[in-house]
């Protein structure tokens, strides 16, 4: 099994919207540009699933999206996180309850970090992201 | 004063009052809806279907169908309130008239199981998940419980 | 033929709610583009009607947290209505305020979004840099970046004092200045040009007859804008210029947000300079509203945004009916695609400011070998079909 500290250094992410106010997204592209500069921890956008070392998920997760979501995270290969940006990631938020969400991307694929906030600051995403990254120097494989 | 206003009294339907400044709404019968649409089109080609809203008033026994048209010369919304029973509510497509109100039938069928007839783009799914779709179900009825 | 499928996965950074297109080609030009939706579908219309009137503020905001003020404002003054509830004037200029904040962080975010579309990274980020002192300038006044949470029932919820105005106004002049450059540059790039212009071509009659709103209907030439035709808040006291361009096509599009931007700095100006005395919000709280409908219309960003309430008595609707924009451009817009080749497809889409996340992925899928090839969406748009 590989040691998930190769990705330690240059985290590639993919984001996926499963049904979100773009509230959460515009603050992941935020995240994502010079101003606040990702690329001192190596963080980029992956070009596709298969590229990519952790899936940054946003939106409540709706019925139809949740699929694409298992079918995202299956693509991934190891070593692979998920991170759950935003309260309707994590429970579903405001739209929790409702017939078409499943509230959260925990009910899909294995979260390991949980950013809360409506929406979270891009400071905030960033820090999510390079916490996780840190809990990887125990050599922590998935 | 407003060719729209002119036509829709001349054909003596209902007038109902609105709080709202620039709206104006009238009962219009679903088998008259047609001769009314192709009339406003008629009279004044500038408008168009900023949405169709459908309610369901359950003790009643009725889904109450809004269609809400904003006439753009004009600057004013016409309302026209067409009203059929829950049980088999039918409504004529007004989409080959003004193509604009095509994604708005389709919203107002898959959400609350108004058939608009004529309508040859009707499925479930539009919007609700299979899983409701596939049991018959419509959301937005006030008998389907969250 | 080959036809092609873009699939949602949201993986483009700009992201709005998943939806996938179906875009069938005869070789390099669109035949036919079909819509799917349903990703994005949350059910916040049956959700409003558990909640209370003033709860359900925060619910109808989240539908879009892009344009959350405007969802706000719609919902608010639909419920004002039916309640006879008078909102102070000073509320109305915040609220005002507010909203041309926001449709300049919106209109700057697509423009950015349109840069990276073609190919240009470069001015994709700068844009991107630009647009943060909007987004700082939302905290100072609302407490949050993106979702202000800034509307109550017949007011607003903070006020502003004579250093925020300074501030914002100093804020804007930078704003302005970088707002004209980049216009500038989508006018006289050759790259953006021969991407946007004559791509597109929606006429006027089209237009209007497929229910298109906002930027999109006004690059076509046509005069129809929310605020000036059926005003809100404080905009009936408000001078100001509905912009339209006649050209109908992607770059004219584009160009009407970049004139409504520099508009709406000017709007800010006005409003500050003129902001009423008195309360930011009325007396007593209001829980429970009288039986009674409301047809509320508001220019969102994207377009007009329409809300339908239905209240029945008590203290909580009975019915919100939300039709955003974006549901009539997009998923009527497809008139839109007629003459276009498949490179054209995300420039288009783009130009739409859709609400839906840009997908990343198309598959390509030869009938005739039955090979099945998949492409970034950004290679689409540079016209690439790949190797075997």
């Amino acid at each position: 099994m590989v040691s998930a500290k190769i990705i330690k250094y240059s985290p590639w992410l993919l984001h996926f919207n499963t049904g979100a106010c773009n509230g959460c997204d515009i603050e992941v592209l935020a995240a994502l540009t010079p101003y606040y500069d990702p690329e001192r921890f190596g963080v980029r956008l992956a070009p596709n699933p298969r590229h990519a070392d952790v899936m940054v998920v946003t939106g409540a997760v709706t019925k139809k999206a949740g699929e694409r979501l298992k079918r995202l995270y299956d693509q991934m290969p190891q070593p692979k996180f998920v991170v759950a940006v935003g309260a309707c990631a994590i429970s579903g938020g405001i739209f929790s309850g409702s017939y078409s969400v499943l509230s959260g991307a925990d009910k899909v694929v294995p979260v390991s970090m949980y950013v809360p906030g409506c929406p979270p600051r891009p400071e905030a995403i960033l820090y999510g992201i390079v916490k996780l990254l840190s809990k990887l120097d125990g050599g922590r494989d998935e | 004063m407003s060719k729209v206003l002119d036509f829709l009294r001349s054909l003596g339907l209902t007038q109902l009052e609105s709080k709202q400044p620039r709206r104006y709404v009238f009962e219009v019968s679903a088998d008259r809806l047609r001769e009314v649409i192709a009339g406003l089109i008629r009279v004044n080609e500038n408008l168009y279907v900023s949405a169709i809203s459908g309610v369901d008033y359950v003790s009643e026994g009725f889904i109450e169908v809004n269609y809400c048209l904003w006439v753009v010369d004009e600057k004013l919304m016409v309302i026209l309130k067409v009203r059929v029973p829950r049980e088999s509510p039918k409504i004529p497509t007004i989409y080959d008239l003004i193509p604009g109100a095509l994604n708005s039938e389709l919203e107002v069928y898959d959400l609350l199981g108004v058939v608009l007839e004529g309508n040859d783009r009707l499925r479930r799914g539009f919007l609700v998940p299979s899983e409701v779709a596939s049991q018959g179900l419509f959301p937005l009825r006030k008998d389907f419980k969250v | 033929m080959s036809l092609i499928e873009i699939p949602v996965g949201p993986q483009h950074p700009a992201l709005h709610e998943p939806i996938m297109l179906r875009v069938r080609a005869d070789g390099e030009r669109v035949v036919d583009v079909q819509v799917v939706t349903g990703y994005n579908h949350r059910g916040a219309e049956k959700l409003g009607e558990r909640n209370t009137w003033s709860k359900d503020i925060f619910l109808y905001s989240r539908v879009c947290g892009i344009c959350n003020t405007v969802h706000a404002q719609t919902y608010t003054q639909g419920v004002e209505a039916i309640g006879g509830i008078e909102v102070p004037p000073r509320a109305q200029y915040l609220r005002t305020l507010i909203m041309e904040l926001e449709r300049v962080h919106s209109h700057i975010l697509i423009a950015a979004v349109m840069a990276e579309v073609v190919g240009f990274d470069s001015l994709f980020m700068l844009m991107m840099r630009d647009r943060e002192p909007v987004m700082m300038l939302k905290e100072l006044i609302t407490g949050n970046r993106v979702l202000s949470d800034y509307y109550v029932l017949g007011g607003v919820r903070r006020d502003i004092d004579d250093v925020k105005k300074d501030k914002i106004l100093k804020v804007l002049e930078r704003v302005e200045e970088r707002v004209k450059y980049y216009k500038k540059v989508f006018q006289e790039d050759f790259t953006i040009s021969r991407r946007l212009r004559g791509v597109g071509v929606v006429k006027p009659a089209d237009a209007i007859r497929s229910s298109l709103v906002g930027p999109t209907l006004r690059g076509s030439g046509v005069k129809s804008d929310v605020r000036a035709d059926d005003p809100y808040a404080a905009y009936g006291e408000i001078p100001f210029n509905v912009i339209t361009y006649s050209e109908g096509d992607s770059l004219s599009r584009m160009l009407v947000r970049f004139d409504e931007t520099l508009e709406s700095i000017e709007i800010i100006r006005y409003v500050l300079n003129h902001l009423p005395q008195g309360p930011i919000t009325i007396k007593t709280a209001v829980r429970v509203l009288p039986p009674g409908e409301a047809y509320s219309r508001v220019e969102a960003p994207r377009g007009e945004l329409f809300y339908h309430i239905v209240s029945r008595g008590g203290d909580k609707p009975y019915r919100v009916k939300v039709r955003t924009p974006s549901f009539h451009n997009i998923i009527n817009g497809v008139i839109a695609y007629r003459e276009a080749n498949i490179a054209d497809v995300p420039v288009i889409l783009t130009s739409f400011d859709p609400c839906i996340s840009c997908t990343e992925r198309v598959l390509i899928i030869d009938e005739k070998s039955g090979s099945v090839k998949s492409l970034r969406l950004k290679d689409l748009s540079k016209g690439w079909l790949g190797g075997s």
